[in-house]
């Protein structure tokens, strides 16, 4: 049985996904998005410490398959009363591919509804193996020049690209992508003409406009780490309404945090 | 925020857009004065009383009820299509010597100026009561009856504050008359029966009784008639002269016949319940299915194309008239019941007799009425269940979204199965509806005193820790068992003290006018308080679990397994309110052991197990009236004066601080895993057990329930609630920063509606414990 490092296991999220859903969260991400909300995820699949309250605490914890299968499984009557289930976000869920896979198949058995919540920045052999226990991908899409792919967040783009249309056109999962509005670096006149221009090659008909917060600033000062973006703004509503007009120009629907 | 207006399938309803002005002036005028104690009702009561020395108790009773239905002052106000208000003055807490003439001594002249449900008492009043009213019942009262007959055991363990007795001072109420059959009658029906039956068993005063006060509501309603005749001969407009002639014409028939239309059903069903309030004084007279039983009517009055804007006008009315009736409580009965619970509960939807739905178009109606009225009363509930239609169960959620807490939930899937585990039948149990603020009675045939006693748990797991300490080789299991002993021995008296207040009423209080309306008293021939009830109980709602979960998981893990310290050195931090050595572990207590809310079968288990034990020992006591004791599980506001009986407790909880509200709900701020955690570990006591009633307060942010996905997810998550068996649960959906501006400028929010427990109140009506507490009740958010 495989053992999985997680940092958290939220319940009632109807955020990401269908219904109401448990997300767990994987730790472990080889990218390094300066807006990053998770930051204690980030780098190899290890523990990591910080301090919060001027409390040390362990952010981690490595649990079997087995036991992650009977937290979430604590909301199964939620799930089926609305559609939910579960999902793996991170972190970079595919850093921790094998645990995954068997946590998904468990529940894809069980009938209970999966997502995943990945950049797919490694070779597709990895997503492959999941999608089959996968109802719903939650793709991330951040950067499409290629240079300030790597530059920026550190992510082989060919990668990315490959597994998203992979994913497309993988029976019976749906794609959902989610594009991060983040100032300067997302949200530039560019990036977003790119994406779009991107999509319009597939049957995409629904996108995910995640705009930028400031909510995890403090775990940067819990691990005592720079957090670059801390004066950043966040985008006003017009300003996010016009990329969601934007999206939408070109038939695509644009649904703000995925909640409309 | 828009509201849906209901589909042709289930009957057209016409939303109206604006606030009706008729509903408008009616509403101002209910709150325009200060809320004031009549002595009217007391007066006349005495009057007859000292008339009718040496007559047996119950035809001194009915003689009183019906002097007074001959002679109290009458009103109809401006707007009004409903005649009957129990006072002229809007809003009048009303005095009942007769059961207790003392406690309003002690508070006369600080009633005014109270924290808690202020009302006015003027000087020429206080006066007459001193002079008049108290020297005539002192010496001679309910009160005085049970007082005297109280046990030395009993008086201790009050004292200690283990348990409180209740309606030792009003009426007993948590009823709901047989409002179908009177529906279906008339009163002349029930004046010829009684004149029968008083002629064929002379010997039997309930009949006779039941008579006089019959006669009385006939004289009463003619009254009213003649009111409205001598109004409409002075009345400038003509509108109003029509809608007077009305009220007299309908009045005059109604004195005799049975209703035809949804207008002279709610005119008959208001007189009864007013006529039912000047009987008993009594806390909450409930309303039960008025969709179910007033649907004929409605549906009756739409054939014959009366217009849908009146029969609403007319609902409407009767909306605000229940807010109309306030109850005068103690100081100490204001603490635990603050904010003018009256108790106008109303069920909507579940389970008909056949097992099928029951939802109807009146029932969208009833919902949607009151979005525009926003008052406290009519305290709305619906029925939860598998069956329930998904537009229904959304039109509640919008409801509840409001923020007002309105209407609450009660689940038909595990209420239904408790009653007929009490010998109640399937029909009736099909049947059930709310009283008083969360507990759960068959209407017009159950004499249950829902609201008899408290019994405080966690009082008994701190007495049970101090008198425990310095035993040698102490363990868990010796705690456990002592606790067990403590809450048998305290059960039996708590019986005993429900007793004693049951035969209370039935020897100084019976209610011939309720008992008429109540199924089997006539076939028996006796009063409720004498058992004639069909169902008869007596509930007593244990207290505490939240925190008598958090403790005993506090000490069962670190005093005896991690033996962090030991048993007496834990006493001792109790007894030290967490200071000096002990002010860590406060922190440590708190943080570092998981807490009931959180969905961990170790913490949850404790509560379930001690209660159900609870449960069982309580259930082994039959009352006065043959019936059974059951067991509830509610605070209402009672968690912050119960909280206040009880020292520092091993979860953490400080001395004096309040206990975890309503009943069932977590400690405040100590459950992290959100609401469906919090459904999770309530759903592990037996719910079933609780036939009584219980309470379970979950607080959502605004946001959560946004929009068409917000509002799904919201019913799906009910669907669960409904799964899990839970018996009810009720929400505030305000934001923090709203309550603590209203907390800031009461006066910019005089009509903000909060949930407090079982009942919505005026945010600002509340002492600002209570509102602390309400805004400290965690927010979850989706």
């Amino acid at each position: 049985m495989q053992k999985g490092l997680v940092f958290n296991i939220q319940r009632y999220s109807i955020h990401d996904g269908g219904g109401i859903r448990t997300i767990v969260f994987l730790k472990g991400c080889p990218l390094a998005c300066p807006w990053c909300s998770n930051p204690e995820s980030r780098k190899a699949v290890e523990p990591v410490q910080w301090i919060k309250n001027g409390k040390k605490e362990i952010i981690g914890e490595w649990k079997t398959s087995a036991e992650v299968i009977d937290e979430v499984l604590k909301d199964e009557i939620f799930y089926r009363t609305s559609g939910g289930g579960v999902t793996l976000s991170g972190g970079e869920v595919l850093m921790q591919h094998l645990f995954a896979k068997e946590v998904l198949s468990e529940l894809h058995y069980l009938g209970i509804n999966t997502a995943i919540e990945t950049t797919g920045c490694f070779e597709k052999e990895r997503l492959e193996s999941l999608l089959p226990f996968t109802d719903e991908v939650l793709f991330d899409i951040k950067i499409l020049d290629m240079t300030q792919a790597k530059k920026v967040i550190g992510i082989n783009l060919k990668n990315m690209k490959e597994n998203f249309e992979m994913a497309l056109q993988f029976p019976g999962v749906k794609v959902t992508p989610r594009i991060p509005l983040i100032p300067d670096y997302t949200a530039t006149e560019e990036n977003i003409e790119m994406i779009i221009n991107y999509f319009k090659n597939f049957d995409i008909k629904e996108v995910h406009l995640l705009p930028f917060h400031q909510y995890g600033s403090s775990k940067y000062d819990y691990l005592g780490w720079e957090y670059l973006l801390k004066d950043m703004e966040t985008l006003s509503d017009t300003e996010i309404d016009q990329i969601k007009k934007r999206f939408e120009s070109h038939g695509f629907y644009a649904n703000i945090e995925g909640l409309e | 925020m828009a509201i849906a207006t209901t589909d042709k399938t289930q009957g057209s309803v016409n939303t109206m857009s604006k606030v009706n002005p008729r509903i408008q002036i009616m509403k101002d005028n209910l709150f325009k004065d200060k809320r004031q104690i009549s002595i009217e009702r007391a007066l006349l009561y005495t009057e007859s009383h000292k008339q009718t020395v040496g007559e047996p108790v119950i035809i001194r009773r009915a003689k009183a009820v019906a002097y007074i239905l001959e002679n109290v002052t009458i009103s109809i106000r401006e707007g009004e299509l409903l005649a009957g208000n129990r006072t002229v003055r809007p809003r009048s807490g009303i005095l009942s010597p007769e059961m207790d003439p003392y406690w309003i001594i002690e508070e006369m002249d600080t009633i005014d100026s109270r924290p808690q449900d202020q009302f006015e008492f003027t000087e020429e009043d206080k006066k007459i009561y001193l002079e008049e009213l108290y020297p005539y019942w002192e010496n001679q009262s309910m009160k005085d009856f049970i007082v005297g007959q109280l046990t030395d055991e009993i008086n201790d363990a009050l004292k200690d504050e283990v348990f409180k007795l209740n309606q030792t001072d009003k009426g007993q109420g948590h009823i709901i008359m047989d409002f179908p059959a009177i529906l279906e009658k008339g009163v002349q029906y029930y004046i010829d029966l009684l004149q029968d039956l008083a002629e064929e068993q002379p010997e039997n005063d309930f009949f006779l009784a039941g008579l006089i006060v019959f006669k009385a509501m006939k004289a009463h309603f003619l009254r009213y008639a003649g009111l409205a005749e001598k109004m409409a001969e002075t009345e400038p407009v003509e509108q109003r002269v029509t809608e007077l002639k009305k009220i007299k014409q309908m009045c005059e028939k109604l004195s005799t016949e049975k209703p035809d239309t949804f207008y002279e059903a709610l005119q008959l069903l208001w007189m009864t319940s007013i006529v039912g309030q000047y009987e008993s004084n009594a806390s909450s007279l409930s309303l039960g299915r008025m969709d179910q039983y007033l649907y004929p009517f409605y549906k009756k009055s739409q054939d014959e194309g009366v217009p849908e804007e009146f029969l609403y006008e007319v609902l409407g009315d009767f909306y605000i008239k229940t807010n109309d009736v306030v109850l005068l409580r103690s100081e100490s009965s204001a603490k635990c019941f603050a904010g003018f619970p009256t108790g106008y509960t109303v069920v909507l939807g579940g389970i008909d007799s056949f097992g099928r739905d029951s939802v109807n178009s009146l029932s969208y109606m009833m919902l949607e009425l009151y979005h525009e009225i926003l008052l406290p009363q009519p305290n709305l509930s619906v029925r939860m269940n598998e069956l329930i239609p998904r537009k229904f169960l959304l039109k509640t959620c919008e409801t509840i979204r409001l923020g007002t807490g309105i209407p609450q939930l009660f689940n038909d899937e595990v209420i239904i199965p408790g009653f007929l585990s009490k010998g109640v039948s399937l029909d009736d149990a099909r049947d059930f509806a709310t009283v008083g603020c969360v507990e759960v009675s068959i209407p017009g045939k159950t004499y249950g005193l829902h609201d008899i006693a408290l019994f405080n748990l966690l009082r008994i797991v701190e007495l049970s820790m101090y008198e425990l300490r310095g035993t040698k080789g102490m363990t868990y299991e010796r705690l456990l068992e002592n606790i067990q002993q403590k809450i048998q021995y305290y059960v039996g008296l708590v019986a005993e003290g429900s007793d004693i207040v049951d035969l209370g009423h039935r020897h100084y209080a019976p209610t011939p006018f309720l008992s008429v309306l109540i199924e089997d008293c006539i076939k028996n021939g006796k009063d409720v308080t004498e058992g004639g009830a069909r169902y008869n109980f007596s509930g007593v709602q244990g207290i505490g679990e939240a925190n008598l979960s958090d403790s005993l998981y506090v000490v069962k893990k670190m005093v005896f397994e991690n033996k962090e310290m030991t048993f007496d050195e834990l006493v001792d931090a109790m007894e030290s309110n967490y200071s000096g050595k002990y002010a860590s572990l406060q922190e440590h207590v708190i943080q570092d052991f998981d807490k009931y809310g959180n969905d961990n079968d170790e913490v949850d288990d404790i509560a379930a197990e001690i209660f159900r034990f609870y449960a069982k020992e309580l259930e082994k006591y039959q009352n006065v009236r043959q019936g059974q004791f059951i067991p509830g599980a509610y605070t209402v506001s009672a968690h912050i004066p119960l909280g206040e009986a009880v020292g520092a407790t091993p979860d953490g909880r400080k001395a004096g601080e309040q206990l975890a509200d309503g009943g069932l709900s977590p400690m405040v701020g100590r459950d992290r895993l959100g609401p469906t955690a919090v459904l999770k570990s309530v759903s592990k006591l037996d719910n079933y057990l609780t036939v009584n009633g219980s309470l379970l307060n979950l607080k959502f942010q605004p946001n959560t329930l946004k929009g068409h996905q917000g509002l799904n997810k919201f019913a799906d998550f009910l669907m669960a609630f409904t799964k899990l068996k839970i018996q009810h649960v009720q929400f505030n959906v305000q934001s923090k920063e709203t309550l603590l501006d209203a907390q800031k400028h009461p006066e910019k929010y005089s009509g903000l509606l909060v949930r407090v427990a079982g009942y919505s109140a005026f945010f600002v009506d509340l002492n600002k414990k209570i509102q602390d507490d309400i805004i400290a009740r965690v927010e979850h958010e989706l």
